[in-house]
């Protein structure tokens, strides 16, 4: 089954994307900060991390860089869902190694189609 | 008169002015918008079935004010906001709540010292009932998730209400709209719906 990291502060957000990601048959497991999706990220390997930007402890361009220094999420595909839309925020996250910029509000429909092809 | 200062980025757009009733500079925010404020500046807005969140760092005094409501819900009408929790409504309350919130964190604010207010949410739209309690229900239902606390709150109500919030205070003055003529705001209100309900706010996808 493939296994998807959702990362967000919003405990509403998480609960929305992994219902969202739960129904369309993926295995979901949710952090709340860039630290604690690092931690989980070292546990178990995920197929594609779905991270918020904006977060205490670590945010989610930091956990990009993280996550691409390790060997194991080198190639992982990571995709940003956050509130941003300026360039050069977006800029920072494709410079980190991000692989996509999805912007809040998602649509159900084209973040699992997003996700469908960058798996 | 004072010069008025500069908007955070992302804010310029707002109509902002100096009040000389209330000898302050002041920013004034329609349906669908939003404003945060560095600066000690009022914002002001008038609610009819909308409802504005008022959320500040009180120990920062950065702090700003929504003012949306949610799309008509054509799915299961279920107003369950957890179970039935990826509907549009609660996407675009959800955005337009976090995105007041992420706006304050980034001006400097810590979540852990911030003060919520909410106001608004009248039966003021005749022919459509309810639909300022189903936005205060969400809105409650909102905090309670993210453990925020409601520090203060004037909701419901059959008037449109003005309110004046004070990020660096805290302070908020509402009046109640008894006597003026409330077509305007009406007529803005059904205007925003309209654009909600037909245009959804669906974020831009964009692979690197």
């Amino acid at each position: 089954m493939t296994k998807i990291l959702a990362v967000d502060d919003s405990a509403s957000m998480r609960q929305m994307v992994s219902f969202t990601l739960k129904g369309a048959g993926y295995e979901v497991v949710e952090a709340a900060d860039g630290k604690l999706a690092l931690e989980q990220a070292k546990k178990q390997q995920f197929d594609l991390v779905l991270s918020d930007v904006n977060m205490p402890v670590m945010d989610g361009i930091t956990l990009v860089k993280e996550l691409r220094a390790l060997s194991n999420y080198k190639f992982t595909p990571i995709l940003m869902l956050t509130t941003e839309s300026a360039g050069d925020k977006k800029m920072e996250g494709k410079q980190a190694g991000a692989t996509g910029w999805l912007v809040k509000p998602f649509n159900p429909d084209q973040l699992l189609a997003t996700i469908k092809k960058v798996l | 008169m004072t010069n008025i200062p500069t908007a955070i980025a992302g804010f310029e757009h707002i109509n902002r002015y100096w009040d000389r009733n209330m000898h302050v500079n002041a920013a004034k925010i329609l349906p669908g918008e939003f404003y945060v404020s560095l600066h000690g500046e009022m914002i002001v807005t008038v609610l009819g079935s909308c409802v504005s969140a008022c959320i500040r760092d009180k120990v920062r005094g950065v702090g700003g004010m929504n003012h949306f409501m949610l799309p008509m819900q054509n799915e299961h009408s279920s107003e369950q906001w957890g179970s039935n929790s990826v509907s549009s409504a609660s996407r675009y309350g959800n955005w337009a709540m976090e995105y007041l919130i992420n706006e304050i964190l980034k001006a400097g604010g810590k979540r852990e010292d911030l003060e919520v207010k909410v106001f608004g949410g009248g039966q003021v739209l005749s022919n459509m009932t309810d639909i300022g309690q189903r936005n205060v229900a969400f809105v409650k239902y909102y905090l309670a998730k993210e453990g925020l606390k409601i520090s203060a709150m004037d909701a419901g109500g059959m008037y449109p209400r003005k309110v004046l919030y004070f990020p660096d205070t805290g302070a908020v003055k509402v009046r109640k709209l008894k006597s003026t003529r409330n077509d305007t705001i009406i007529s803005r209100e059904k205007e925003y719906i309209k654009d909600i309900n037909t245009q959804p706010k669906d974020g831009a996808v964009e692979l690197f």
